[in-house]
């Protein structure tokens, strides 16, 4: 999967958000709110191809969490972000 | 023979533009909304220049947005050029483009060729080109009525037809002491001391071109409900409001940058608040009596 083009990450204060800024968000419409664990996951994907595998990857690299609740987080996030049109599968 | 042209220069927010067109030009008789503005030439730099003329250059002219018109809604289509950008709009949805405005990259210079609706042409290419030039500068132009009272200026966001014009004409009916600054494009600016909003020559359909400019109090999202009440929002929420009630090309990256820079800090400063409301004299007592409170002894 990728991040749609557009989309940009920026850090509001202590919370990061996902902004619609390509111009086929031209009348501001989207805009989704992320944590900081996701928004390490997001800087890290920028601009690439990436799996929930990679995702899983990251999380276990920068926490303290097994492999198999690291896979389900990224799988619970990537399809979050899918929904919100944010990423495309 | 060359017909003479003659220039003016205005002051929106602390910011200098000119306009320039022929001398004897009928429309500068139709542009009272400006008059409050207009300023002293001598000497002063000017953010950005617009200038009525017959031709322009639109070579490289590649489509980056094209709207889908809606009937009775004013429709703007947007062209890369080889040296910046090509504005193609008209009033309508329904009516053939009728005003071309090619603009610098930086947006400080625009030329304007008009078929059509004269005055609409300019006021839109002035607005155009004031959001997207000042939006690095710690500007928004925004889509707002304004209401002041106590010295503050409150300023009431929604979507069209939500009622914010509405509610601002509740509170000068029940908020003692209140009057109208802006009624559809006030400016905001983010100083070292807090947000502050500037009355402007746009103003809707209201003709309210009031030069004058206070500390902004609130800014209130209007919500039609079926009952009156109001609840302050969250940071994301707050940046939400403001964002998609601020002019601007988020596709280019020194706008977008701009826009978040002045929004994040203003909304890190200043009380937004989401009213749910009927169009009703209890909204605005709601409203007044709740942002009222907390800015007292500011």
């Amino acid at each position: 999967m990728k991040i749609i083009d557009g989309f940009v990450l920026r850090p509001l204060g202590e919370e990061f958000l996902v902004i619609g800024e390509g111009i086929s968000q031209i009348n501001f419409n989207k805009m989704v709110s992320l944590n900081s664990s996701a928004a390490y996951l997001w800087q890290h994907v920028e601009g690439k191809e990436f799996t929930v595998a990679d995702l899983a990857d990251l999380l276990t690299d920068a926490y303290e969490v097994d492999a198999e609740r690291a896979l389900k987080d990224a799988e619970t996030l990537a399809a979050k972000w899918i929904e919100a049109g944010i990423v495309s599968e | 023979m060359e017909k003479m042209l003659k220039k003016k220069y205005f002051d929106v927010a602390g910011h200098v533009f000119t306009l320039e067109m022929g001398e004897g030009d009928r429309l500068w008789d139709d542009l009272d909304n400006y008059a409050p503005f207009e300023c002293v030439g001598n000497g002063v730099d000017a953010a950005f220049s617009l200038s009525l003329c017959d031709d322009i250059d639109v070579s490289g002219k590649k489509e980056m947005y094209v709207s889908t018109p809606v009937e009775g809604d004013q429709r703007i289509d947007i062209y890369s050029l080889d040296e910046g950008y090509l504005f193609e709009m008209a009033p309508l949805g329904d009516v053939p483009v009728c005003g071309f405005l090619q603009v610098s990259g930086d947006f400080s210079m625009g030329r304007l060729k008009v078929l059509k609706a004269k005055r609409f042409c300019v006021n839109n290419a002035l607005m155009l080109m004031y959001a997207f030039r000042t939006a690095p500068l710690g500007t928004l132009e925004m889509h707002a009525s304004v209401t002041v009272k106590d010295g503050k200026g409150f300023l009431f966001l929604g979507r069209s037809g939500t009622g914010k014009s509405t509610h601002s004409s509740l509170w000068l009916k029940n908020v003692p002491g209140s009057h109208l600054l802006n009624d559809d494009n006030p400016i905001v600016r983010f100083t070292d001391e807090g947000a502050r909003v500037y009355g402007s020559p746009w103003s809707g359909k209201t003709p309210c071109y009031i030069n004058e400019n206070y500390p902004v109090g609130a800014f209130v999202r209007i919500n039609r409900a079926p009952y009156d009440a109001i609840h302050r929002m969250n940071l994301a929420e707050s940046f939400a409001s403001i964002s998609s009630s601020a002019s601007g090309l988020r596709a280019i990256r020194s706008i977008a940058d701009g826009l978040f820079a002045t929004i994040s800090s203003i909304v890190q400063s200043t009380p937004c608040y989401i009213l749910d409301c009927l169009p009703d004299a209890a909204a605005a007592i709601v409203c007044s009596s709740e942002v009222l409170k907390n800015v007292q002894g500011s």
